[in-house]
């Protein structure tokens, strides 16, 4: 009877999990293998015209060079930024988390609104810093070569608040008297955070990592808005989901879409499984569901219940 | 003490999360204090100043806008006008997309909390076969990201026939995986065993102790559901602008984009228009795309208190 009411409480995701999360890919897999104007035999030439297109390489290396920036940029920024926030003991850090946690309300559209006009010295309350620096006209911002660099900057802007505020979080888990017997060993605050908490909090980051890997690679909304509407043409098929965007309404070669997007979906899974079976992260879940099966078969009953 | 349950379920563990950590360990000196401070300030400025410039920014002229400081404030009068402005483009469109969001959003949020409550407590209490296979694939589900599947997702849409239709977006949008890994951790530690088997010695069938036992202890979790799933949702914007294609089916984020290329407040070149929005217009329609997730940040202050995942989920 148990199993009966678990398999009906579970049957509406499931049914979403089947329906959004499986099937697509499956089909996915299949769209891939059909014919097109420029594939008239179909099949898994698909995956190789996609890799020759002239535009594959150029949008691998943005997406590659985004990510060698973003990635570690995104480590070390919230690394730092929680422990220091973890280093002082005040009322007023709830207020700062708070001004951590503002931006990630702009994302997407309207992060393209805010840093068109954050970049453009003629609006931006940052005028002044820009000009410090030389910039006094947007143009010097918006140009092919500093693409990556602002993606990053509103990707990191977006999501670095959140990261910060989970961080710090992870940090207070940690107990006390670890931290005073290092006090009292003689470790100054900057030991403390890098000797100490920071190897404790270890798989929180990697796990962060993964994580910011993950979505970085898909970044499509930042530029593609910024070339359909801000400076047309500036970024046209500049990371790789553009591209598959690209093939499925522009070229209608669903084929060559569905091969590319597979293609990030299995980096993405792999990611996934790194994340999961070689970090500890998750160790209690899998470990746990080995534990009750391994004890439910002792006890003869039928393993199912993790209680 | 494992990762996930620490990050979850905190009443398990160290009871530092309850109390506040001890000063003895804080950075001490005066040059030391002085640049941790004002590391993390200067942080907090960069973080508040383009969302206090965008609320700032509806309150002025278009001329004014360039002209006056950027912290200056104009005119509530401002904000009326540029809010008229914004309803003469395609006859108050602006406010279709405003209601298309919410019902959108509230629809996906109440299906995907459902769904994952219940498959969450499904897989923590009761015998569900197949378990592990279950929870490995929710895990993979949930560290992919959901942008990932969009292009596939359309193929697959357009296949079954509901391209172009609210279901697309929110049908889509509902699967949650995220959602049921917490209220797994959350149905499997923050609830004792003894509550559950005592419902059973009373009798109760398994749908009697979720509805009974387990659910009336889990608002907390049910909160943590919602909020995550209000503010992926809200801001989505690439799975909506591949499901949908008419104007009038729109949520506002993907309208949002529609107002940059048919208007010239972003570039004079593009999208030209005889009608008077400009910059503050635009502005202000960011901000209306903002503001619910600002204020449901700033509301659940709890959260922030004790870490996004630690702590509230025992509230």
């Amino acid at each position: 009877m148990g199993t009966l009411a678990g398999t009906l409480m579970f049957a509406p995701y499931f049914i979403l999990l089947l329906a959004f999360g499986i099937v697509p890919v499956v089909m996915a897999f299949f769209t891939a293998l059909k014919p097109s104007l420029a594939n008239p035999a179909g099949g898994f030439m698909n995956y190789l015209l996609v890799i020759q297109d002239f535009r594959f390489l150029p949008a691998l290396t943005n997406v590659v060079t985004f990510l060698v920036i973003y990635v570690p940029l995104m480590i070390v920024v919230v690394a730092l930024m929680s422990l220091l926030l973890d280093a002082i003991q005040s009322r007023w850090t709830v207020g700062l988390r708070a001004a951590y946690i503002v931006p990630a309300s702009i994302s997407g559209a309207v992060a393209i609104l805010v840093w068109y006009f954050m970049l453009e010295p003629t609006y931006s309350p940052f005028a002044g810093l820009l000009e410090s620096v030389g910039i006094t006209e947007g143009s010097q911002i918006w140009n092919t070569g500093s693409l990556v660099w602002i993606f990053v900057l509103m990707a990191f802007f977006t999501g670095a608040g959140n990261w910060i505020i989970v961080q710090y979080g992870s940090l207070q888990s940690i107990p006390d008297d670890v931290l005073e017997a290092a006090r009292i060993d003689g470790a100054n605050a900057a030991q403390l955070a890098l000797l100490i908490k920071l190897p404790m909090i270890k798989r929180y980051l990697i796990y962060m990592a993964i994580l910011t890997f993950a979505a970085g690679l898909q970044i499509f909304v930042e530029p593609y808005l910024i070339s359909s509407t801000v400076y047309p043409g500036l970024a046209d098929n500049w990371s790789l989901n553009q591209l598959a965007y690209s093939f499925a309404f522009q070229s209608a070669n669903l084929g060559a879409s569905a091969a590319l997007s597979l293609m990030l979906f299995v980096v993405c899974v792999i990611a996934a499984l790194i994340a999961i079976f070689r970090t500890d992260f998750f160790e209690d879940v899998r470990s746990e569901t080995r534990k009750t099966r391994r004890a439910a078969r002792r006890a003869g009953i039928p393993a199912g219940s993790a209680l | 003490m494992t990762a996930t349950r620490a990050i979850v379920a905190p009443s398990h563990t160290a009871d530092s999360i309850k109390t506040p950590r001890s000063r003895a360990v804080n950075v001490r000196g005066l040059p030391g204090r002085l640049i941790t401070w004002a590391a993390l300030v200067v942080f907090a400025v960069f973080s508040v100043v383009p969302m206090i410039w965008l609320i700032l920014a509806p309150s002025k002229t278009a001329a004014e806008l360039t002209s006056q400081n950027p912290f200056s404030f104009g005119s509530f009068d401002q904000y009326a006008i540029a809010w008229n402005n914004l309803m003469l483009f395609q006859d108050g469109r602006l406010v279709t997309w405003i209601i298309n969001s919410v019902w959108y959003t509230a629809a996906i949020v109440a299906i995907s909390c459902a769904t994952a409550m219940l498959a969450g407590y499904a897989l923590a209490a009761t015998p569900l076969p197949f378990r592990r296979t279950l929870l490995m694939t929710t895990l993979i589900a949930m560290v992919v990201p959901p942008v990932a599947l969009v292009l596939p997702l359309f193929i697959e849409v357009t296949a079954i026939g509901l391209y172009d239709t609210p279901w697309a977006i929110i049908l889509t949008s509902s699967f949650y995986p995220f959602g049921v890994f917490l209220a797994y951790i959350y149905f499997t530690s923050s609830i004792p065993k003894e509550l559950y088997e005592a419902a059973r010695i009373d009798g109760c069938g398994e749908f009697g102790i979720f509805w009974r036992v387990a659910f009336p202890l889990a608002k907390g979790l049910l909160g943590m559901l919602a909020f995550f799933s209000f503010t992926a949702t809200w801001v989505n914007y690439f799975l909506p602008y591949v499901m949908v294609t008419s104007g009038d089916i729109l949520p506002l984020p993907v309208g949002l984009g529609v107002l940059f290329s048919a208007t010239p407040a972003l570039n004079p070149g593009v999208g030209a228009t005889i009608l008077p929005i400009r910059q503050p217009e635009i502005a202000l329609a960011g901000l209306i795309v903002a503001v619910p997730i600002l204020i449901v940040f700033v509301a659940s202050s709890r959260l922030l208190v004790r870490g996004v995942l630690a702590g509230s989920v025992k509230s």
